[in-house]
């Protein structure tokens, strides 16, 4: 590294511009687009889905805009800035590299690719697991094992981004006590105070047209691409109800979508309907046949959503009930149990009451509102 | 051959369109097959009354329609009733297969037994009147 870094003509303690405005902007939307999509994540979860959606995907633009400035901005905003060869990040790790950096030093540098490819990679599981978990999206033809294998991987991702916001945010301010001067504000001002021995960089000017243009093109071929694969995907839950059934099975509850048990859990169902859940509901037999035939054809098995994976796990002895497996109390267990008693909802069965389209079989987190406690 | 593609539709559509009555019919019919006048003051006391034979959930008629049959009920599942009292709601006792089947659950889950024709009449009586 013996770039023109000789800085005998600048006077002393003079303020250079290091971070242009859109280097700054970028660092500070993504904070907020990261923060949001973390607690949105972690804390809040399904019904924040939308937002945790929205502000991840604005994270991922972020990222795709700041790789085009990488290659068409200013000075120390380049890649080439800051991405040093291993044994350049080795030597300043090991105190082998004397002299300040003025951008990024070769240790932050290394932080700044892992940081956007983890983002990157997070975008990439997240729309994996929004296609073939929730069937929605450019993805929504994956099968439902990779949206399965694709949401895992996103939680350790997550996990691993937090941990290297943590040391990001670590080493600045370790950086700013050993540099005597304040990181943070400079990320905000954009300049820093001008020293002997500086690594400044190679000057280069930056082409803000042509990087305008270039993210112009990438994000039309992205809302191209996600137009791409809409509609109604395949293997959805059956959308028409039979009619018999919506009849006879609507009266004391809604109508509970044939793919939310297995055919074998409906047998059980419908050969006990005159000892149903601590009531009698009892058909005659032909009507009874119908209906049961028409569950078992469109059951679990037939429809690829998240409730007729998650419930329809064989239990040994199937009771029909939905809200007593294991699946269901996970899946519920941020809820408080007087929630259910509460008017309007009254019970953990009456999932329509929180779920607007719990008939359709589908139960989408975008779907979820818990109603107001009302009095009666 | 036409009336052969009709047939089965006749076949499924006649349990929804057929049987249509009346609540005086039905109390009728049913009076008679009880072979004695309906009373609407025992009618009122076997609907109101707690009965231990049934299910322990649903110990009384009152339990799901509320004691006031003008006013709609709750099922279990927190799924409104319609008021069963015919002044009410017109729907009521217009239909007998739709009736008997009511009858023969909701007796069952509260008395543990089905309803005699003599009780049907009383409960249809009182509902009738008010
Ligand atoms: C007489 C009233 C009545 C009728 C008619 C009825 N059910 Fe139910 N059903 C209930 C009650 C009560 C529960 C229990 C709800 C609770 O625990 O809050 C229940 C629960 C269920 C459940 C389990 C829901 C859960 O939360 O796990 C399923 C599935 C179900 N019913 C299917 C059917 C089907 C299919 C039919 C039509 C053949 C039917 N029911 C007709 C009263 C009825
Ligand atoms: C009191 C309101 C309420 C009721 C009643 C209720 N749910 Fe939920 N359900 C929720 C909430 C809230 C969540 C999201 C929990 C979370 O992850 O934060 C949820 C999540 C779910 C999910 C996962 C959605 C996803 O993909 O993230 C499924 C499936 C589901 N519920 C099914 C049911 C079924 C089936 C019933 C009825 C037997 C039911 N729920 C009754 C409130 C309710
Ligand atoms: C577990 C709740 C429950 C109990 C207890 C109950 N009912 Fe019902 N009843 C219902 C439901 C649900 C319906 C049908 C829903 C509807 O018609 O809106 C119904 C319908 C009826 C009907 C049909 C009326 C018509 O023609 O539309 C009659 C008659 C009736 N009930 C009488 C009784 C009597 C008498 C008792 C007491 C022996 C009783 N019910 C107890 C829930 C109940």
């Amino acid at each position: 590294m013996t770039d023109a870094t000789s800085t005998q003509f600048a006077p002393q303690g003079k303020q250079v511009l290091v971070w242009d405005i859109w280097v700054r902007l970028f660092h500070w939307s993504l904070v907020v687009s990261i923060s949001t999509a973390a607690v949105t994540g972690f804390v809040l979860g399904a019904p924040w889905i939308k937002l945790h959606i929205v502000s991840g995907l604005l994270a991922m633009a972020l990222v795709a805009a700041r790789i085009v400035w990488g290659f068409l901005g200013p000075t120390h905003a380049r890649f080439r800035d800051f991405l040093r060869p291993p044994a350049a990040i080795l030597s300043h790790l090991t105190g082998g590299d004397t002299g300040r950096h003025l951008g990024h030093n070769p240790a932050g540098g290394l932080m700044m690719l892992g940081l956007m490819a983890v983002v990157g990679l997070l975008a990439i599981t997240g729309l994996t697991g929004l296609g073939g978990v929730l069937r929605t999206g450019p993805l929504l033809s994956l099968p439902y094992g990779i949206g399965e294998a694709g949401l895992e991987l996103h939680e350790v991702l997550a996990a691993l981004l937090l941990v290297m916001i943590l040391a990001h945010v670590a080493a600045a301010i370790f950086e700013s006590r050993r540099s005597r001067e304040n990181l943070v504000r400079s990320m905000v001002t954009g300049t820093k105070e001008r020293r002997p021995g500086d690594h400044r960089g190679r000057k280069v000017i930056s082409h803000p047209r042509i990087a305008l243009t270039v993210i112009a093109l990438l994000a039309g071929l992205t809302v191209q691409v996600w137009q791409r694969d809409t509609g109604v995907p395949e293997r959805a839950p059956v959308a028409v109800l039979d009619e018999i059934f919506a009849e006879e099975c609507t009266a004391c509850h809604l109508a509970y979508h044939p793919s939310l048990l297995s055919g074998a859990e409906w047998q059980v169902i419908m050969a006990n309907l005159d000892d149903h859940f601590i009531e009698d509901a009892r058909l005659d037999d032909e009507t009874n046949a119908r209906i049961t035939e028409w569950l078992i054809a469109h059951d679990a098995s037939t429809a690829q959503t998240r409730p007729a994976h998650l419930f329809a796990n064989e239990r040994e002895s199937p009771t029909g009930s939905i809200a007593e497996t294991q699946a269901w109390s996970d899946l519920h267990e941020s809820l408080a149990e007087e929630t259910f008693q509460h008017a309007p909802v009254y019970s953990k069965s009456n999932c329509s009451a929180c779920h607007a389209d719990a008939e359709t079989g589908w139960f989408s987190p975008f779907q979820i509102k818990i109603p107001k406690e009302t009095s009666k | 051959m036409k009336y052969l593609l009709v047939l089965p539709f006749a076949l499924l559509a006649s349990p929804a369109v057929a049987q249509s009555t009346s609540p005086a019919d039905l109390l009728a019919q049913y009076s008679a097959e009880a072979g004695a006048e309906a009373s609407a003051e025992r009618g009122k006391e076997l609907f109101m009354a707690n009965h231990t034979g049934g299910k322990p959930d649903t110990p009384s008629c009152t339990t799901c329609h509320t004691a006031d049959p003008k006013a709609a009920g709750q099922a279990r599942t927190g799924k409104p009733i319609e008021p069963l009292a015919p002044s009410a709601n017109p729907e009521r006792f217009t239909d007998l297969k739709f009736v008997e089947k009511w009858f023969g659950r909701n007796c069952n889950s509260v008395l543990g037994r089905d309803c005699t024709a003599a009780e049907k009449a009383d409960v249809l009586a009182w509902l009738a009147s008010l």
